[in-house]
């Protein structure tokens, strides 16, 4: 079977306040390699500044690797190739409520996408931004609303709503579920699910609650200071990990459940 | 004795459209040496009963209740000086988000060594002093699992690790050698194994010295590993409450369901990928609170009464407060 997206030993260097004469602190991320098909899931998973919400970047292309290479359906991509990547691959950023513009209409954010990057006319950009409102959940009304008529949850299916309208075939989020609310939580991982299932999206995301990735994903990235510790499918890196700091991850886990009550 | 005890708190807040009810007869006891879980979603007035409780509250804003008391002391009858002095001895506060809830331009040593009490001290001349305050201070970081201490008291919030700073906090918290501490979501946004030292933190301190610990929070897994006691919130009515092995075992009102439901760490049965159980819609903002049972709109068994406040009923230590609770169907 083919693979959606792969990632063939991609580095980044990054050097901090490096200076005249003076030696920055230097982070180095990779090498990473993975590889995900169509309707498949992959979670990251790591310490805060172990690089992950960088890897997210890198695949989104908001960052250039130093070296290695990212292949969508088997093709690669080239580095300034955004045209293309933007199309196929989309970003979820963390804070949903900070992300989305105050001043605009919900209507104006979502065009703004099919406006740049499609040749859709006005009213068949319109009938897009509705009927992509309604595939996350939302009424076609709510395009005349603003950012702060909206509760969290619904920010949430916003920002999927621009991820998904262009039709892409991969999605990377960034700690999409972390301040939500149990409820709306798993609201927004019911319709992910859902739309995944539809529309055989592959999908990558970066969480802290091992719960969730342990529900929902297929693979998983474990990662710590930059470097990949340990990668595979979840239920074996759930079962038997391998590594020490995984072993702390999953037992740490496992602690909070058996110790209850 | 408990040592606090809220009877039908009720907390009203002034808006253009008349007086609000952002607390609506909240029941809480704590006794000594429990630890009581206050579990709520933002927007549930978790946070407002934590500043009730230590009197942070604005005076626009009318508060009434039947009995709010401190081990048989009436909190709200007394004046603002008495009620400082016994919140400065006896109650501490470990407030949400570390980093923005400490002093930026300050080093954490400082910090810490402000709030250790004079009277905890050992006596001395005035030239031990400042060493006395120093030695008690570095106990006490050790005492919460900080090694550098030297290191992290001569830096800033900001060139710290967030769990770090989190365990400052508590540090802080302890100083006074409180009888209880509240503790305002600690573990908000950290990893699990953070999470976890924290948590396995204020159980020990709650063995060891007896400390009552109140547990403010969302996450239940974390909840669920260290609390006897549950108080369920929602929209600033209590919802249920009881011991936790009782809520979990058979949870009476149908948001303590959905709300442990939510959780798939809690559910071995689960199969990868399926649709998780929610509750539909979101909880609703302060101006457009429906009347009654306020989790009627989004309840699958809101009937025509459910537009009437339920009454608190109890069977043994367990409270709910739902006109259809879900063991009634198994009759």
């Amino acid at each position: 079977m083919n693979n959606l997206l792969s990632v063939e030993n991609l580095t980044f260097e990054n050097c901090h306040g490096k200076r005249w004469q003076k030696k920055g602190t230097k982070f180095t991320l990779g090498p990473v390699n993975f590889s995900i098909q169509a309707g498949e899931t992959l979670a990251i998973v790591g310490a805060n500044g172990s690089g992950k919400s960088l890897l997210a970047k890198l695949l989104v292309g908001l960052e250039q690797p130093d070296s290695g290479s990212i292949y969508l359906n088997e093709k690669k991509l080239e580095q300034y190739d955004n045209k293309h990547r933007v199309l196929n691959i989309r970003m979820v950023f963390q804070n949903s409520n900070e992300s989305l513009n105050p001043g605009i209409t919900l209507g104006s954010i979502l065009e703004e996408p099919l406006k740049l990057n499609t040749n859709l006319g006005a009213q068949a950009r319109v009938a897009k931004v509705e009927q992509t409102l309604r595939q996350v959940g939302l009424l076609s009304e709510h395009r005349f609303f603003y950012r702060h008529m909206l509760s969290d949850g619904q920010r949430q299916r916003v920002a999927l709503a621009r991820a998904i309208i262009l039709n892409p075939q991969v999605i990377v989020a960034d700690e999409p579920f972390a301040a939500l609310d149990p409820s709306v939580r798993s609201q927004t991982v019911n319709l992910l699910l859902e739309l995944q299932r539809e529309l055989g999206l592959g999908f990558i995301f970066i969480s802290h609650n091992l719960g969730i990735v342990r529900h929902i994903s297929d693979k998983m990235l474990v990662m710590k200071q930059g470097k990949v510790v340990e990668s595979g499918k979840t239920e074996v890196i759930f079962h038997w990990p391998k590594d020490d700091y995984t072993k702390k991850l999953v037992h740490a886990h496992q602690a909070l459940i058996d110790g209850q009550g | 004795m408990s040592l606090l005890d809220i009877k039908n708190l009720t907390l009203e807040i002034d808006s253009q459209s008349g007086w609000i009810k952002a607390l609506d007869k909240i029941n809480l006891v704590i006794n000594e040496g429990q630890i009581h879980a206050l579990v709520g979603e933002s927007g549930s007035g978790k946070s407002i009963i934590v500043k009730a409780i230590v009197g942070a509250i604005s005076d626009r804003w009318r508060i009434t209740a039947d009995r709010m008391t401190w081990r048989g002391q009436d909190l709200l009858k007394m004046s603002v000086r008495e009620r400082r002095k016994i919140i400065r001895s006896d109650i501490s506060v470990i407030f949400q988000n570390p980093k923005s809830s400490l002093d930026p331009i300050v080093t954490l040593g400082d910090q810490l060594k402000e709030v250790i009490l004079a009277t905890r001290l050992e006596k001395g001349m005035f030239w031990n002093r400042a060493k006395a305050r120093k030695k008690y201070a570095s106990e006490l970081l050790h005492r919460v699992g900080i090694k550098d201490h030297e290191v992290y008291m001569r830096s800033l919030p900001h060139q710290i690790p967030n769990d770090v700073c989190q365990k400052f906090m508590i540090a802080m918290a302890l100083a006074s050698q409180p009888k209880l501490v509240i503790a305002d979501d600690p573990t908000r946004g950290m990893e699990i194994t953070d999470k976890s030292q924290i948590l396995k933190l204020l159980s020990r301190v709650n063995k060891v010295r007896k400390l009552s610990i109140l547990f403010v929070s969302h996450d239940l897994l974390a909840i669920s590993s260290m609390a006897d006691h549950m108080t369920v919130l929602y929209c600033g009515q209590t919802v249920e409450s009881g011991r936790m092995s009782q809520l979990r075992k058979r949870a009476l009102h149908p948001y303590t369901k959905a709300l442990l439901e939510s959780a798939p760490s809690f559910r071995t049965d689960l199969a990868p990928k399926s649709p998780l159980s929610s509750l539909g819609g979101t909880i609703p903002s302060f101006q457009h609170l429906p009347i009654g049972c306020r989790l009627g709109p989004r309840c699958p068994r809101a009937r025509r009464e459910c537009v009437k406040v339920p009454e608190v009923r109890r069977i043994h230590e367990h409270t709910y407060s739902c006109h259809f609770p879900l063991h009634r169907d198994q009759k």
